[in-house]
């Protein structure tokens, strides 16, 4: 049971990451990106490692999420510097 | 009893997490794609309380603890961000 929820968790990462190279707006790039560090700490907790679960919540998906707005937001816009596919 | 509320509980979040994920793959929008990290992010705390359950160990909820407390955070600021525009 809990073999199968790992392996959905790992698959969730995978998909958010390559969601987050290919999508065409920043914003909803962001936004996959900080999923893929959440996921990435619930998967730590499910290999038996607390406080690096704890790090990367409090910096991988508060604190990076929060840098990447301020950025997206003093570089012009959610549509700049990625190409239209 | 409490086996079979736990099962269930294994089933809701494998579900949650499956359709979470398609909302966020086919999300045509913005806010379906926040809404739906916004969904993960209490099913994962939910996860990561019932592994804490699962195997007896009470640290895991600490981690559950401080994800609740900080994974508001972004969700707020991107909201902030849409309502005022660039």
């Amino acid at each position: 049971m809990l073999e199968l929820l790992v392996m959905l968790v790992c698959g969730c990462i995978l998909i958010s990451g390559v969601l987050a190279v290919r999508l065409p707006n920043l914003m909803t790039a962001m936004v996959s990106s900080g999923l893929a560090s959440l996921l990435a700490a619930v998967s730590y907790v499910l290999l038996a490692a607390p406080d690096v679960a704890m790090a990367e919540a409090a910096i991988g998906s508060g604190l990076a999420t929060l840098i990447f707005l301020y950025a997206i937001r003093r570089t012009g816009g959610a549509d700049a510097g990625r190409e239209k596919e | 009893m409490a086996d079979f509320i736990v099962r269930i509980a294994a089933v809701l979040i494998f579900f949650s997490i499956v359709f979470g994920a398609l909302r966020l793959i086919i999300g045509k929008t913005l806010m379906d794609r926040v809404v739906a990290i916004d969904m993960l992010t209490v099913v994962s705390i939910a996860l990561v309380t019932l592994y804490a359950h699962l195997s007896g160990r009470f640290v895991y909820i600490d981690v559950a603890l401080v994800y609740g407390l900080l994974s508001f955070l972004a969700v707020l600021a991107i909201a902030r961000f849409l309502e005022k525009g660039p």
